[in-house]
C-alpha cells in the first residue's frame, strides 16, 4: 500500500521562493483563464490590461512603485514583530493613528519649510504608530493578553477617531458641509523622483535596509534573535523577555505608522479613514510570502503592488470587480501553495505494515 | 501461551553523538506486566519508542505474535495492537474525556450519548472511576492518565507501554494504577512497565528487563526470584564493573556556594526543594545523586535565578544572591550548564558565535552596536581552547553533535573563570569520549580553585569525580556519602528511599 504524505525538506530548496512565486503565477493564469472564459470575458485582452497598467509604462511602473510603499512597510513591521513570535495584525490602525499624528503636527505647524515639516509628520506618525502599538504590546508582555486581538480591535478605534474629527473638530471649513478633513500643508508633499514616483520609495528601501543592518549588527538585534528563536535561552541568558516583547511591539508600530505619515505626504491631500486603504492587511500576506524576512519584503511588495494595481485597472474593461478578486486571490493561492512546496516536498512512501 | 507478545531483537538507534540503543533487546509474554528498568539515559524511552512506532530502529527486528514488522508511524503500531502512554500526556484539554478517548478513531456520524456510554463501560471493565463528559482540563494529572490508558484500550491495544508512568501520581494513585494494570493482564494483554523506582516494580511487575548504556544486560527476570537489592545492583552496574580511575581529590577551601534551607515550590505548585542546605567549598566537587524528578532541576534552576525562591537563602561567593537577577549572579561568578542544554542553555537555530558569545557579549558593544569582530574572535578562541568541532563559527548550532555542544556551552560557562559552576546531568547521553572530555574539565576546573556542584544520575560518575556525595530525594538531602568510602548499595538505597 501506498500513501502521499507531505514531509519538510532538508532545508529549503536553493532559490525555492523566486521559483515558488513563478509557479504560482502561472498556475494562477491558466486557472484565471479559466474563469474568464466562464464569465465571458476575452483572456488575452485581460491579462494584456493587467500587464499594460502594472508594468506596461514608465508611468504605470511608477504608480506600482507608490502603491508598493505602504505595502512593503507594513510587511516590515508585521515580520518585525514576527521575529518574537507576535502577529501584529492592527497595522491599518497604526497607520490610521500614524497619519493622525502627522496631520496633528501640520496643522500645529502650517508654516514650517516643507522639508522640516514633513520630517517631522514622519516622525510624528513613527511615534503615533508606535504608541498605537505599545497598548498591546504591554498587555502582552504584563498579563498575557493576545495581541492578536487587542491589536485588531484598536484598528477600530483609530478608524473612529478620524472619522470623528472629520465632523468635529478637524473638520474642513471650506468642505461645503461635507465631512471631510482640512488638507494637509501644501508643502508637506514628498518630492517626485521618477515620473509618478515619489520620494517614499526611497525612504521605505532605506528603512527596510536599516532594520537589516540593525538587526544584524546590534546587541539590541543579537539579544532579539536570542529571544525570538528560543524564549527559555533568552531568559537563562539574562535578557528580559518582557521588555523585549514590549519592543518589538513598538517598533512594528511605529514602522506601519511611518507608512500613515508617508501615504499622508506621498499619495493622499488629507488625512481620512480610508488612507490606509486595506495596506495594513494586505501587509500581512506580503510578509508571509516573503517568510517574514525584511529582504524579502521590498521584492514581494513590489508584485503585490502590481497585482492590485492590475487587477483593478481590468474592470475598466468590463470585467466584474468580483472576477477581478478572484484572479488576484487565485495568483496569491499559487504563490503560497507554490512556496509551501519550496519547504516541504511531497513524497509516496511505502507503506509496510504485517500485523 | 509461549508465543511471545512482543519480541525486540538486537535494537540500534542512534542520534547525532548520541547512541541510544546498542543492540537491546526485550521479550514480553502475553498476560505479564513486563518491567523496562535502567537509569535515566539507559535507552528506555528510545527502545519503546522503536515499539510504537515513534522511531525507526537503525538496526535489528520487531516481531509482534511472531510476526516481524516495520513501523513507519505510530499510527501502524497502533493497527497492529501496540499502544503507548508517553510521559507527556497528549490530551486535547477541551475536550471532553469521552472525545479524547474516541479522537482518531470515532466513527464518521458521532452519537455523543452512544459514545459517553461506551467510554464508561469500557471504564468500568477496568475499574475506573471516569465522568466521560468531563473535560479533560479539570482532570487530575493521574486522571489524565487514565483517560491516556483508555485511549489505548479503546483502540484495543494488546500492549500497553507506560513510560514512568507514576512520576505524576500520588502513591495512592500509583497503588490504583497497579490494579489497572492486573486487570488488564487478565485479559490477556501485555503491559510493558518503564521506572526505575524499584519499589514499585517488585510491587506491579512479573518480570523486568534491565538495560544499561544502551543494551540489555538482564532479560526477563522474574520479579519473585530477585530481591531489589539485586535489581539495584543491575541498573547502576555491579562493583566490579571496570573503574573509570582513582577518585577525584580536591583540596577544599573557602564556601564559594551557600544553600541555606531554600523551599522552592514548582510550576505545578508542589514542594519541589524542601528546606534543603548544602554547602560546596573551593577546589571541591560536590555530587547530587537521586533518582530524576526529586527537585533536582528546581535546586538548580533556583540557584541560577532561574526559578523563585519560597524561602531560605542562596550566596554566592559572599554575597547574598536570592533574589538578585541573572545577571548578577553570573557577575557574582556563576557558571550554569543546565539539563536542558538545547532548550536552555543553547539557541540551536542561531549560528556558533551567537552561541559563544551569549554571557560575554555585553562587554563587545560599541555604543548600541555589537562588535562581531570581537564576537567572532571570541569564540573562534573558545572553539580553539574547548575542542569543539565546527565547521566555521558561522555555521547553525544544530550542525554540532551532541558532545561538541556540551562542549561549547561549558567553554563559554567556564570562559568566564567562575568561582561556582553548577553543572546539572553535564554528561548525559554523550558518547565515551565526550563525557571523558566534558569530566576533565569540570575537574580541572574543580583544581583551580572553583566549587563544583555536580547533580548526575549516574553514580558511577559520581563516585569518581566528586569529593563528597549528596543523596537527594523528594526535595531534601537524605544521606551524605564520601565516595571513597561508601559502597555503590549503599548508596542506591538512599536514592530508592529504602530508608524513607
Amino acid at each position: 500500500m501506498k500513501r502521499l504524505v507531505l514531509a519538510r525538506r532538508e532545508r529549503p530548496t536553493r532559490g525555492g521562493q523566486p521559483v515558488a512565486f513563478l509557479f504560482g503565477l502561472v498556475f494562477a493564469l491558466i486557472g484565471g483563464a479559466l474563469l474568464l472564459t466562464i464569465s465571458g470575458d476575452p483572456v488575452f485582452d485581460t491579462y494584456e490590461r493587467m500587464w499594460d497598467r502594472s508594468f506596461g509604462s514608465f508611468d504605470t511602473i511608477s504608480a506600482t512603485f507608490n502603491r508598493a510603499v505602504p505595502l512593503a512597510l507594513v510587511g516590515l513591521a508585521v515580520s518585525i514583530a514576527a521575529t518574537m513570535g507576535l502577529w501584529n495584525i492592527g497595522a491599518e490602525g497604526q497607520i490610521l493613528f500614524g497619519a493622525t499624528a502627522a496631520t496633528f503636527v501640520g496643522r500645529l505647524f502650517p508654516d514650517l519649510p516643507g522639508p522640516i515639516l514633513i520630517i517631522a509628520m514622519l516622525l510624528a506618525a513613527a511615534l503615533g504608530g508606535a504608541l498605537w502599538a505599545f497598548g498591546p504590546g504591554l498587555a502582552r508582555a504584563e498579563i498575557g493578553v493576545s495581541e492578536i486581538i487587542t491589536t485588531l480591535m484598536l484598528n477600530e478605534v483609530a478608524l473612529r477617531l478620524i472619522i470623528y474629527l472629520q465632523t468635529t473638530k478637524w473638520k474642513d471649513p471650506d468642505g461645503f458641509g461635507f465631512p471631510q478633513i482640512t488638507a494637509r500643508p501644501e508643502q508637506a508633499k514628498l518630492g517626485t523622483i521618477w515620473e509618478r514616483a515619489h520620494l517614499g520609495v526611497l525612504v521605505a528601501l532605506a528603512v527596510i535596509a536599516a532594520f537589516a543592518w540593525f538587526m544584524n549588527r546590534s546587541v539590541w538585534g543579537y539579544e532579539l534573535k536570542i529571544a525570538g528563536s528560543s524564549p527559555k535561552t533568552a531568559t537563562y541568558a539574562g535578557i528580559s523577555m518582557r521588555r523585549k516583547v514590549i519592543g518589538v511591539m513598538a517598533l512594528s508600530g511605529a514602522v506601519a505608522g511611518f507608512a500613515g505619515g508617508i501615504e499622508l505626504s506621498g499619495s493622499a491631500v488629507r488625512l481620512s479613514e480610508n488612507i490606509s486603504n486595506g495596506f495594513g492587511f494586505a501587509g500581512i500576506i506580503v510578509a508571509a510570502l516573503a517568510l517574514m524576512r525584511p529582504s524579502g519584503v521590498a521584492v514581494v511588495a513590489l508584485a503585490f503592488s502590481a497585482l492590485q494595481v492590475g487587477g483593478l485597472s481590468i474592470q475598466t474593461l468590463g470585467v466584474s470587480s468580483a472576477v477581478s478578486t478572484i484572479l488576484q486571490a487565485l495568483i496569491l493561492f499559487g504563490a503560497i501553495g507554490a512556496a509551501v512546496l519550496s519547504t516541504y516536498q511531497i513524497r509516496l512512501i511505502e507503506r509496510k505494515v504485517t500485523a | 501461551m509461549n508465543q511471545a507478545a512482543v519480541e525486540l531483537d538486537g535494537i540500534w538507534k542512534r542520534f547525532p553523538g548520541v547512541i541510544a540503543n546498542a543492540g537491546a533487546s526485550l521479550t514480553v509474554r502475553p498476560g505479564t506486566v513486563h518491567a523496562v528498568l535502567g537509569e535515566n539515559g539507559a535507552g528506555k524511552t528510545t527502545l519503546m519508542n522503536c515499539l510504537a512506532g515513534v522511531y525507526l530502529p537503525d538496526d535489528g527486528t520487531i516481531r509482534i505474535d511472531g510476526q516481524e514488522v516495520r513501523f513507519s508511524s505510530p499510527a501502524d503500531a497502533l493497527a497492529a495492537g501496540i499502544g503507548m502512554v508517553h510521559q507527556e500526556f497528549r490530551l486535547v484539554p477541551t475536550f471532553t474525556v469521552a472525545e479524547n478517548v474516541v479522537l482518531g478513531s470515532a466513527p464518521s456520524i458521532l452519537d455523543m450519548a452512544a459514545i459517553n456510554d461506551a467510554v464508561a463501560a469500557l471504564a468500568e471493565r477496568f475499574g475506573f472511576d471516569a465522568d466521560p463528559e468531563r473535560p479533560v482540563w479539570q482532570l487530575s494529572m493521574g486522571e489524565r492518565q487514565r483517560v491516556e490508558i483508555l485511549k489505548a484500550l479503546w483502540r484495543d491495544a494488546r500492549v500497553l507501554i507506560l513510560d514512568e508512568p507514576t512520576a505524576v501520581l500520588t502513591p495512592q494513585e500509583a497503588v490504583e494504577l497497579g490494579a489497572v494494570l492486573r486487570q488488564m493482564v487478565e485479559e490477556g494483554r501485555a503491559v510493558v512497565f518503564i521506572s526505575h523506582k524499584l519499589d514499585e516494580v517488585t510491587a506491579f511487575c512479573d518480570e523486568a528487563t534491565v538495560l544499561r548504556g544502551g543494551s540489555t544486560v538482564a532479560s526477563s527476570i522474574a520479579i519473585a526470584d530477585v530481591d531489589s537489592g539485586q535489581l539495584a545492583e543491575l541498573m547502576v552496574g555491579s562493583s566490579s564493573a571496570a573503574n573509570p580511575g582513582p577518585p577525584h581529590v580536591g583540596v577544599p577551601g573557602d564556601v564559594l556556594l551557600d544553600v541555606c534551607k531554600l523551599t522552592v515550590t514548582d510550576s505545578r505548585g508542589l514542594i519541589a526543594v524542601d528546606s534543603l542546605s548544602l554547602e560546596v567549598r573551593s577546589g571541591e566537587i560536590v555530587g547530587i545523586a537521586g533518582v530524576a524528578g526529586n527537585g533536582q532541576r528546581s535546586l538548580t534552576d533556583a540557584i541560577a535565578g532561574l526559578e523563585t525562591v519560597d524561602s531560605g537563602s542562596v550566596t554566592i561567593n559572599g554575597s547574598d544572591v536570592t533574589t538578585a537577577g541573572i545577571r548578577e549572579r553570573v557577575n557574582s561568578g556563576l557558571a550554569y550548564i543546565p539539563e536542558d542544554r538545547l532548550g536552555v542553555g543553547l539557541a540551536p537555530k542561531l549560528p556558533v558565535t551567537h552561541n559563544a558569545v551569549m554571557r560575554s557579549y555585553r562587554t563587545m558593544r560599541q555604543g548600541p552596536m555589537l562588535s562581531w569582530d570581537r564576537a567572532k574572535a571570541f569564540s573562534q578562541n573558545l572553539i580553539e581552547r574547548f575542542g569543539v568541532k565546527v565547521g566555521r563559527v558561522d555555521d547553525p548550532l544544530a550542525s554540532l553533535s551532541g558532545g561538541n555542544l556540551q562542549r561549547l556551552l561549558l567553554g563559554r560557562e567556564l570562559s568566564g573563570n567562575p568561582s561556582v559552576v553548577v553543572a546539572a546531568q553535564p554528561t548525559r547521553g554523550l558518547d565515551v569520549a565526550g563525557v571523558g572530555a566534558i569530566q576533565n574539565l569540570l575537574v580541572s576546573q574543580c583544581d583551580e580553585g572553583t566549587a563544583v556542584l555536580m547533580i548526575s544520575e549516574d553514580l558511577d560518575e559520581l563516585i569518581a569525580l566528586a569529593d563528597r556525595i549528596l543523596v537527594m530525594s523528594r526535595g531534601r538531602i537524605v544521606g551524605q556519602f564520601d565516595p571513597r568510602q561508601a559502597s555503590r548499595a549503599e548508596i542506591g538505597e538512599a536514592m530508592i528511599g529504602a530508608h524513607s
